[in-house]
């Protein structure tokens, strides 16, 4: 493959994202916004207690509401052939048997639909719709909980922890997080149409149309080319569209009761409890050190919470295993199940809880120590191999990304005891923490049309969530073909086109990018060969040696043989070129390790009176390996880094014991960043290709832009007040009182 | 105690004499006609229904976009006589004799507002679902003159919530629109 | 939302007449439109009154007025406010969002109910929203509940950050009722204490309406401040808020006032530390003494005893802004 043959700039044309005219006029169509010709809507009604089993639902009310269509309870439904018996449903492994149980398990979960001809309609009614129930015990409160469930080992030991007993310094510690909720902007939302008895039409809100493809056709037994997906533009996800949601099939149920197309959108509050969440997580540390800084070991515990009907496990001590050697570690871990919804992987997920953890223990380490943080940290990264395979890492950067950021920030001018920074009311901090997660790969298709004019289009059923794929995608392409971007079209979230895996763990990029130019060489050959009835030099080219151009092929070398597209396409008569290609990982993987890597940085002011924190600068560098488009992944990293400011500071799903309920289930109860709390966020890459991971030299940036970023700021504010915070979020109060 | 049961505390019997005397309300449809991007609708409408319902559900036009339908998040943002509101909480029956400008209504034909242009060139957005209200709330963050710092910038756009965290391209954007 | 009648009225005397227990009048609609959302407000017919009222700023031969329709932007904009009531103006711009702002009227500035989020939740009990069904955040989530002034029937808060400032200057109120009579409440009057009565937020009769606000002429425009804590930097509701206002001769204290959001269920004046302020050199010593004074009897609920600490710290900081604005 000539990918790296030529110097190339990758950067984003001023035009911008290929998306672009149609995000800023509008235009774009997200899931709800389809015009459905006699299109209904459909309001879901959640239970009103946390446990418990349903005694009778009355609809009598709502049913009296002019244009109410039609009212799906547990009792009454349409049948979905892969919950018809509590096999199936076990077998199906789709989360909460919505509309298949009289068991509660959460609050809000969904007791009935109702479907009506407008949306002020279904709302009133499904106001109308109460229950009875025989209520249970319930328990939400992930805190109260701990300690019933024991923690069991989480990977396999290395060395033995007993030697911390024998470490110079150690820092032993507790860290929680409190739940935080993904809230993408855009509330999950379906269109669901059956199109035939067995044909469905799905607008839907998800990361993944394949998987949405398979979890239906599964469920209704039907063939998977019978459900076409269509997520064209997705209004966020953060991990929420990773799974398929019982609301969909909630849609998918109406739409067959009604046989009419049926809208369904989520509300907001509803969004807390129906497409899970980060689940709140207790964890332990014991670290330890020699007098030089040289890490003895760490053991690790963590627990976080899940559902009664599923069990979810997060995966904290994961990142542990990552970053630093450590001769002796014991990981254990554990799940608490609540009477809340089954939470998922969000942004950074168990990485970031883990590594918040560590990153804090470590900072307060090297105060025990008098080293240096950064200093610190370098004496013991793993940089040579990752340190459960022992495989060589491919690249990692990660002490790259440490230097340049510790320069951005004048990391000299940070006071090395806390507290020594004063200004008036308020005190100044630095703080800083890295982050890694284990770079993947997927195996994904692409398709390319070509027209007589050079014109492209290159297509592939992944979805673009907001994190540029589809530029990315342009930029392979017009790298590897030579053709103008302006002539390159980029079709994606439709699973009418070249399947390839779901937008998430930071994979999409690293699958797709492989998949283009696997299609590219494909349609270079299918070039060659055409014009190969013209020009016999063209018989035996290998894609590697075809350039192509806005008008034409010809050969890299001096003697090009120049054949025009127009030529081509007439001599051929050929009216639309057309070819796939699928790439995935292969042996690389079994010999090398792969990752990305951040290191942030950030200043801190904290008022000392009312425990305002202000961040006043916040400084990440990655390692994503080679950058496709800078400007794509710059937005990439500064939002990831607004995400981290949430996590640290404000973003809490708050419960209440008593009533078995989520509290301040809206965007005035739950904060999230708003643009004054985030500073410019300054953003850096190392930008060196890996030449193992894809084609393209790209590793995955979503995640790790996050994964650390807490902790820096958590740092920082110790660094400013000498208060070291270690449960999240830290709200003004808990810096008043710490 | 798990397993404890309890009953709420409602009585069937008090529950169904409750069922029995509800009256539903029917619903009341007014005629209204409502401006919109200097196009005249002459419509029926739902007195429940919001202007952000009636853009997306009726008119078809869905660049005004659904965040929360409370007032908490800004992507439903659209101009009133000039002047950024949130349409979902304005009752569609209280829009007659107004003037809405949308997203839909901020190109001049092909040719996109500077704002529109700078959003794109700036990378002003990830996933696009707020990008609709950040702009019609960056154009008139620009009219009203909030633009002499990123600090009042940043306090201005604060009703518009972005969960990508892209407010680096969007200071920027507005930036370069206010320096035209 | 529940079906209702629509109309509008485009005098006062229009509107009152079609006032009855289940009629609401709706201006900006930016709480009682998210209110009939919910469930919680569920009027049978609603009024836009939006040109039944006045929505001019107008000076009178004591200060200013400003009609109930004034929305906050044009009031936090206005020359004569911000030339002799910038404290009006400074607490307008910490609330909400500026598309809010556009949108809310002054008198339903007045009329916004709480925030508390068990209000906000109908399938829980609230006391306010249902009366008789109990208080959920006494026993609950409580961290932003009330710190004095509470029930034991509710302890929530008024969530105006515009109303701190007004009781901070001693505005009063003008409501027109059915016969056409116009009567003044002062400001500190009008909204209520929980008392057994927590469904009654604030004393405006059933068959009235705010006219407007009137605020007296005062020596407040130099030295003022408004501090408001909260979980974001901006578009959140308050933990504390503080207005504060002193005039001074050289360095000492004439008078000031100082009031708070975020601690009652009505905008709370601190009027023992504002005595306490009288006559006293303008120094961190002197507002650290009158913010112990404020904070000295209050009783924080389960969860928030924070924001005892939290609103000393509030005071002094904007007592020392007072002098720098």
């Amino acid at each position: 493959m000539g990918f790296f043959d030529e110097p190339f700039d990758l950067t984003t044309a001023a035009e911008g994202r290929v998306e672009g005219i149609a995000k800023v006029t509008g235009g774009g169509k997200y899931a709800a916004e389809y015009k459905v010709n006699g299109l209904c809507h459909a309001v879901l009604v959640g239970s009103t207690v946390a446990a418990g089993t349903i005694l009778n639902i009355n609809t009598n009310n709502a049913k009296q509401v002019a244009g109410v269509l039609g009212i799906i309870t547990h009792l009454q439904k349409p049948l979905v052939p892969g919950m018809a018996n509590e096999e199936k449903i076990k077998e199906a492994r789709f989360g909460l048997p919505i509309f298949h149980t009289d068991k509660i398990y959460f609050k809000g979960q969904p007791i009935a639909l109702v479907i009506a001809e407008t949306l002020e309609d279904a709302t009133y009614a499904a106001s109308l719709v109460t229950a009875e129930y025989k209520e249970d015990t319930k328990i939400v409160d992930f805190n109260g909980a701990l300690a019933s469930v024991s923690l069991t080992p989480a990977g396999k030991d290395r060395g033995d922890i007993a030697a911390l007993n024998n470490a110079a310094q150690t820092i032993e510690a507790e860290y929680n997080i409190k739940a935080e909720v993904h809230n993408p902007m855009e509330m999950h939302a379906t269109i669901a149409e059956w199109i035939a008895d067995d044909k469905l039409k799905l607008f839907d809100k998800n990361q993944g149309v394949n998987n949405v493809q398979r979890t239906f056709a599964k469920l209704f037994n039907i063939p998977v080319d019978n459900i076409e997906v269509i997520s064209e533009f997705v209004g966020g996800g953060f991990g929420s569209g990773l799974r398929v949601w019982p609301h969909a099939l909630a849609c998918i149920m109406a739409a067959k009761l009604v046989k009419r197309p049926v809208k369904l959108m989520l509300t907001r509050p509803q969004m807390f409890h129906s497409v899970g969440y980060r689940p709140a997580s207790w964890q332990k540390i014991k670290l330890g050190a020699n007098a030089d800084g040289k890490f003895v070991g760490i053991h690790h515990q963590a627990k976080n919470g899940t559902s009664f009907y599923e069990n979810f496990n997060e995966g904290i001590t994961r990142v542990t295993r990552l970053i630093y050697h450590f001769d002796n570690l014991k990981a254990e871990a554990a799940t608490v199940p609540l009477n809340l919804s089954t939470p998922t992987w969000m942004r950074g997920p168990g990485d970031c809880t883990g590594d918040f953890a560590i990153e804090s223990a470590i900072d307060e380490l090297s105060y025990k120590l008098n080293i240096d943080p950064i200093d610190l940290r370098m004496k013991n990264l793993a940089l040579a191999k990752h340190p459960d395979s022992g495989l060589p890492w491919s690249t990692n950067y990660i002490n790259e990304c440490i230097e340049k950021g510790a320069q951005m920030i004048n990391w000299k001018d940070r006071k090395a005891t806390h507290s020594q920074n004063v200004n008036g009311d308020w005190s100044i901090g630095y703080g800083m923490a890295v982050g890694a997660w284990n770079a993947g790969r997927g195996t994904a298709s692409a398709g390319i049309q070509m027209q007589k004019d050079g014109t492209l289009t290159v297509q592939t059923a992944m979805t673009d969530i907001g994190t540029g794929t589809g530029i990315s995608m342009q930029n392979i392409a017009h790298e590897s073909t030579g053709i103008s971007k302006s002539k390159i079209k980029i079709e994606l979230g439709n699973s009418n086109l070249p399947p390839a895996p779901s937008q998430g763990g930071s994979n999409g990029l690293s699958s797709i990018g492989g998949a283009v130019v696997a299609a590219v060489a494909a349609l270079k050959l299918k070039l060659a060969a055409y014009a190969a009835s013209q020009n016999e030099a063209y018989k035996n080219a290998t894609a590697a040696d075809i350039l192509m151009s806005d008008n034409g092929i010809s050969f890299k070398t001096a003697n090009n043989q120049f054949i025009s597209f127009t030529s081509l396409w007439e001599k051929n008569k050929l009216a639309i070129l057309e070819v796939e290609a699928s790439s995935g990982p292969g042996t690389e993987r079994q010999k090398y390790a792969f990752c990305s890597s951040a290191a942030h940085f950030c200043k801190v002011r904290v008022n000392r009176k009312t425990g305002k924190v202000k961040i006043e600068r916040l400084v990440t560098v990655s390692d994503g390996g080679k950058i496709i488009s800078e400007k794509a992944a710059a937005n990439q990293m500064s939002g990831a880094a607004v995400g981290g400011i949430g996590m640290a500071l404000m973003e809490e799903q708050a419960t209440d014991e008593r009533l078995g309920t989520l509290v301040g289930n809206d965007f005035a109860g739950y904060h999230f960043p708003v643009n004054a709390d985030a500073p410019i966020i300054e953003v850096a890459f190392i930008n060196k290709p890996d030449p193992n991971i894809n084609p393209q030299g790209s590793k995955g940036l979503g995640e790790v832009g996050i994964i650390g970023t807490a902790a820096a700021i958590a740092n920082a504010i110790y660094n400013a007040t000498g208060k070291r915070l270690r449960d999240l979020p830290i709200t003004p109060d808990k810096v008043l009182l710490g | 105690m798990l397993g404890a049961l309890a009953f709420i505390p409602r009585g069937v019997k008090a529950f169904y004499e409750e069922v029995k005397n509800f009256i539903v309300p029917q619903k009341e449809q007014l005629p209204l006609t409502v401006s919109i991007n200097k196009k005249s609708y002459a419509i029926k409408a739902d007195t429940r229904t919001t202007l952000l319902d009636l853009l997306r559900e009726d008119l078809n036009l869905t660049g005004a976009k659904k965040g929360c339908d409370h007032g908490q998040c800004g992507a439903c943002t659209v101009h009133i006589d000039g002047e950024r509101v949130l349409s979902c909480l304005t009752l569609a029956a209280m829009v007659p004799g107004k003037e809405v400008t949308t997203i839909e209504g901020l190109a001049n034909g092909d040719k996109l507002h500077p704002m529109q242009e700078a959003f794109i060139e700036c990378d002003g957005f990830q996933c696009g679902y707020c990008t609709p209200g950040q702009i019609m709330s960056a154009v008139a963050c620009v009219k009203e003159g909030h633009t002499k710092s990123v600090a009042e910038i940043k306090e201005f756009m604060s009703g518009n919530l972005c969960r990508c965290g892209a407010y680096n391209g969007i200071v920027e954007s507005i930036q370069k629109v206010a320096a035209k | 939302m529940r079906p209702f009648l629509f109309s509008k009225s485009s005098a006062a005397n229009q509107a009152l007449a079609k006032k009855n227990s289940t009629t609401q009048y709706i201006a900006g609609g930016t709480n009682l439109v998210d209110l009939m959302k919910k469930h919680i407000a569920e009027p049978e017919s609603l009024v836009d009154i939006t040109s039944a009222l006045p929505a001019k700023i107008e000076p009178t031969a004591k200060g200013i007025q400003i009609g109930a329709m004034v929305r906050n932007t044009p009031l936090a904009n206005d020359p004569t406010i911000l030339a002799k009531y910038p404290l009006v103006a400074k607490a307008v711009l910490a609330g909400a969002s500026p598309q809010i702002r556009n949108m809310a009227s002054t008198g339903g500035n007045l009329l916004q109910r709480t925030r508390c989020p068990y209000f906000y939740d109908v399938t829980t009990p609230c006391n306010k929203r249902k009366p008789g069904s109990g208080c959920s955040a006494i026993q609950g989530e409580n961290r932003m509940s009330a710190i004095v002034g509470y029930s034991d029937q509710c302890i929530a808060v008024h969530p105006s950050d515009l109303c701190v400032a007004l009781a901070a200057l001693d505005a009063s109120i003008k409501i027109q009722d059915k016969s056409g009579k116009m009567q003044s409440i002062s400001f500190t009057d009008f909204h209520r204490l929980p008392g057994t009565t927590p469904e009654r937020d604030n004393n405006l009769p059933a068959n009235a309406l705010i006219h407007s606000i009137e605020i007296n002429e005062n020596a407040f425009a130099k030295n003022y401040a408004y501090v408001k804590v909260r979980d974001r930097d901006s578009y959140a509701f308050a933990l504390v808020s503080v207005a504060a206002a002193f005039n001074l001769n050289g360095d000492q204290i004439v008078e000031a006032r100082l009031a708070s959001g975020g601690v009652a269920h009505k905008p709370w004046r601190w009027l023992e530390a504002e005595q306490y302020l009288k006559g006293k050199t303008a120094n961190a010593a002197t507002f650290e003494a009158a913010a112990n004074i404020a904070i000295k009897d209050l009783r924080p609920q389960t969860h928030n005893g924070f924001k005892i600490p939290m609103l000393k710290g509030a005071i002094e900081t904007a007592l020392q802004q007072c002098l720098n604005p």
